[in-house]
């Protein structure tokens, strides 16, 4: 049985009615009502706390099925609710690949009985995500997936990728491009410049990325179909996707808070939790990203949560596995590096966080008003703490804020009315 | 405050002081003195239990560390990746803790991946020493070199250095690099553009991409060896079109000073990068380099082993 | 602070000197042979101290040593038990070693380790015909089976403290007193 909840006292930040104020909220039986509308609540004190529609994560690896000691679809989406998300895109790489009907069904049911967030499924562009041939995109639609990815690899073929974007959008289907070029990139492991000519590395040239953004913007403007880009890491990716915005091509882009927040000389230390894909770039394409989401040319902070083992990441840098976690400490990092530093005000950044990625998704009225699930993120974003990679809902422990002081911290996270993680008192 | 050495590992040369650099090169000049003696031996590693782990082959540098270990009585294991447990799926940390495990005090190391020796030291109590991580360091190398300049022009201050060859893909260039600049070279590095990435200027080096401009006035040139994989990889068209533009010869000489050394890390492709007359001639400190290696060697496996608890 | 303890003034420092001298010139297996005649100097103060024996002898008598200078860093048994390792410095044994009658001269004789070292050193040199050993003060405290030949003076100086030697040459006036150890660690473990 559900209880219904007078939430009392928060400032209500709801960008899609231009809401920010203190206010009361009501939740009845897993939905938004007026406060005045709830018999017998159960009341919740908010005072000095921020209460906004749910976080939604365009991008997290759950590593389930074929990487479970990594993450799991439990694991992934508990991490996910102490993160203050409640809804998260499961990317389709997993082991099999969510590349038919039958594996959406089966993410689907296991998030049913294991995930504690919404979990929406995303389907592979081609088979196995191998970028040969197009998956059976119809029949992944009809199992309820809401995009389409074949994130962790590009579509190298440009024709064949023209042809993706096409179909998807007879069945109304956005693209989430991961963009790579894959003889720029060969075998680097991080951003060629300064610091990987120094190391001795080898690079992934920013061109690698920006080459397939061309591509993808090309394609918006040939097609009409929408593309997503994922993680932006280089300013002229921003360029690029500012330019086709402007122009008015149904080109979004995100951008993961580990991008706003460090840079390649990280990896000075050799320490692996520095290693992803796209790899952490220079302080001008950091500064460049930071723009882009201030002037609204990147509407969606993702997290791309890539939990690895212990194991997979205590190796030499050149072979350690790309990708951190993030879930946990996504609106941490993000409020220290751009709202406790004035850069933006916490309305827009909740935007990014959830009208942005909603919208990406077709959701146009993604908000909190009366009748919509009560799906809500409540934090204190003043809060410091330090982050402790051990104390994380996740199976994932790789991450490179370990022992950081972070300012902004989810402390409860309502999903259809219930709560899901909740620090409160 | 007296000088003294007490680090446990010896990784990169960017992370040492130009004192600690001049301070390792004092005592490598102690060390060359006993090669040269009647009984070439000294009792200081007695004991000491030394591991030459090669996950990446080599035979020059294994044997100048064998050789140095066993000049200062050391207990030497020889590793390779082939006979390691790496081929069997096991972790680099697991073989090397394995290693460690068998209360070894010292472990030398290559390694193909950067960092790879950064990585170790940070996990092992045993003293690491770096014998190449990949394209990044090579310090007994720079050490030796600097050793050597040292030896044949006295001082630092000012002297032209110019690295020739294929920059990016050298552990040789960006080791000589940080110890040349700390102790006060004009460092110029040479080559073609895809060879030579400018981003090396944001570190005060001068990069040039003609040979004529990057030779002139140089009191040093250490030429790189040429392999021949990059040119499969389309770095340059050929070697032959390399030994025309970028080669040191008879004629390309000519700009450097007439007293200026040459230096090769070895092994050399004669009359790719480096003529063979020039090899054999009076300029070259090439063998001089190889001698030298040992005495560096030897100074830095007493120093390290000197610190590990 | 450091407690400081005068053992000896510039006078005996200076009479010390003189009496080693006599004792070396008074030794005819030293004095007579074949073979090089040399002072070898330890590093640090046995380098100054075979100096003034030197200057000593060539005033005083007709012997004309060779002077060396050894620094036994290489040959110490103690590898990895000192906190920090010193600059090692320059040996010189600008003489045939085959033969030569070489008096070792070190400012302190304690237990004896660093003499055993430094036989270990001059003997990877080459055959000796001789050894015999020169020390200002004798701490008569030895762990070793080593003894000295010459001593210009004798002290029973508690072994927790450390007796150091001063020369006018390098530190400004010639004295011998006895201190705490700088370090914590004890040097002997």
């Amino acid at each position: 049985m559900k209880k219904n909840f007078l939430l009392k006292g928060g400032r209500v930040i709801d960008p899609a009615r231009g809401v920010d104020q203190i206010m009361d909220l009501g939740v009845l039986d897993g939905r938004m009502v007026d406060p005045g509308q709830v018999p017998d609540p159960e009341v919740v004190e908010l005072g000095g706390l921020v209460v906004t529609p749910g976080f939604i994560d365009l991008h997290v690896h759950l590593r389930q099925p074929g990487n479970t000691g990594a993450e799991t679809i439990a694991s992934g989406t508990r991490a996910a609710a102490a993160g203050g998300f409640t809804a998260v895109v499961a990317m389709p790489n997993t082991n099999p690949a969510a590349d038919t009907a039958g594996a959406i069904e089966y993410l689907r049911q296991t998030a049913a009985r294991k995930g504690v967030v919404r979990v929406l499924p995303c389907g592979c562009m081609t088979k196995n995500y191998a970028g040969a041939e197009m998956a059976g995109i119809g029949g992944l639609k009809s199992a309820g997936v809401v995009a389409l990815s074949d994130d962790g690899r590009c579509i190298q073929d440009h024709a064949l990728m023209r042809h993706v974007v096409e179909y998807a959008s007879s069945f109304g289907l956005p693209i989430l491009d991961h963009c790579e070029e894959n003889t720029l990139k060969a075998s680097g492991v991080m951003h060629e410049g300064k610091w990987s000519v120094l190391l001795g590395m080898e690079g992934i040239p920013a061109m690698s990325e920006e080459l397939m953004v061309a591509r993808d913007v090309m394609l918006a403007r040939l097609t009409g179909g929408r593309i997503h880009i994922q993680h932006v890491s280089s300013g002229g990716s921003v360029e690029l996707i500012r330019q086709a915005r402007a122009g008015g091509l149904p080109v979004t882009g995100e951008v993961t808070p580990h991008h706003l927040a460090l840079t390649d000389e990280c990896i000075k230390s050799y320490d692996t939790n520095y290693k992803m894909n796209p790899p952490l770039r220079s302080e001008a394409d950091r500064q460049a990203l930071i723009a882009g989401l201030v002037d609204d040319t990147l509407t969606v902070i993702a997290t791309d949560h890539a939990p690895h083992t212990r194991t997979a990441k205590l190796v030499e840098f050149d072979n350690a596995p790309f990708g951190i976690v993030g879930l946990e400490t996504a609106l941490g990092v993000v409020l220290t590096k751009l709202y406790a530093t004035g850069i933006m005000p916490l309305d827009r950044l909740v935007a990014k966080f959830t009208t942005g990625p909603a919208a990406v998704l077709g959701m146009n009225d993604y908000s909190l008003a009366p009748g919509h699930p009560a799906d809500l993120t409540i934090f204190a974003p003043d809060q410091e703490w330090v982050v402790d990679a051990e104390k994380f809902q996740s199976l994932g422990r790789n991450t490179p804020f370990h022992g950081m002081t972070l300012r902004g911290r989810p402390r409860a996270t309502v999903v259809g009315g219930q709560f899901v993680f909740n620090t409160l008192e | 405050m007296e000088l003294s050495w007490n680090r446990k590992d010896l990784l990169c040369l960017y992370d040492l002081s130009a004192e600690e650099i001049t301070f390792i090169l004092d005592t490598a000049a102690e060390f060359k003195k006993v090669s040269e003696r009647r009984v070439k031996k000294v009792p200081a590693l007695r004991g000491k239990t030394v591991v030459n782990f090669f996950v990446e082959p080599s035979t020059r540098t294994r044997v100048s560390f064998e050789l140095a270990e066993q000049r200062l009585s050391a207990d030497i294991v020889n590793m390779a990746a082939d006979s390691s447990s790496l081929r069997k799926g096991e972790t680099l940390l697991d073989t090397v803790k394995n290693i460690e495990a068998l209360q070894v005090d010292l472990i030398v190391m290559r390694h193909s991946a950067p960092g790879a020796q950064d990585f170790i030291a940070r996990h092992v109590r045993c003293g690491v020493i770096n014998a190449g991580d990949g394209a990044h360091s090579h310090p007994t190398q720079a050490l030796l070199d600097l050793f050597t300049i040292r030896e044949k022009k006295g001082s630092f201050k000012g002297l032209k250095v110019t690295i020739l060859g294929d920059i990016l893909h050298s552990r040789v260039a960006r080791g000589d690099l940080w110890g040349l600049l700390k102790l006060g070279a004009e460092v110029t590095l040479c080559g073609p553009a895809t060879l030579v990435p400018r981003e090396f200027e944001s570190i005060g080096v001068r990069v040039c991409h003609d040979l004529r401009s990057g030779l002139e006035n140089a009191d040093v040139v250490n030429l790189l060896r040429i392999q021949h994989e990059r040119q499969t990889a389309g770095f340059f068209p050929s070697t032959g079109e390399y030994a025309k533009f970028f080669g040191l010869n008879m004629e390309t000489v000519k700009y450097l000073k007439p007293d200026a050394l040459i230096m090769h890390p070895g092994p050399i492709n004669r009359d790719v990068e480096l003529a063979s007359a020039l090899a054999d001639g009076p300029q070259s400190v090439i063998l001089e380099q190889v001698t030298n290696g040992l005495a560096v060697r030897m100074a830095v496996l007493f120093l390290v082993a000197g610190c590990v608890r | 602070m450091t407690a400081i303890k005068e053992i000896a003034g510039a006078a005996e420092v200076r009479s010390a000197i003189a009496g080693i001298a006599r004792a070396i010139a008074a030794d005819q297996a030293v004095t007579s042979g074949d073979g090089e005649f040399a002072l070898v100097g330890l590093y640090k103060q046995g380098v100054p101290l075979a100096e003034r024996i030197k200057r000593e002898l060539e005033e005083h008598t007709s012997l004309r040593p060779v002077l060396g200078e050894l620094d036994i860093s290489m040959y110490r048994d103690d590898v990895g038990l000192r906190s920090a390792l010193p600059l090692i410095s320059e040996t010189r044994m600008p003489f045939p070693m085959e033969n030569a009658r070489v008096i070792l001269v070190d400012d302190v004789l304690s237990t004896g380790r660093t003499i055993r070292a430094a036989l270990d050193a001059l003997t990877d040199y080459g055959r000796p015909g001789l050894i015999r050993l020169a020390v200002l003060v004798d701490r008569c405290n030895p762990e070793y089976p080593i003894r000295a030949d010459y001593v210009g003076l004798t002290c029973s100086e508690d072994p927790a403290r450390k007796v150091v030697v001063e020369f006018a040459e390098t530190d400004g006036a010639d004295r011998i007193y006895s201190a705490e150890w700088r370090r914590t660690f004890d040097r002997r473990k």
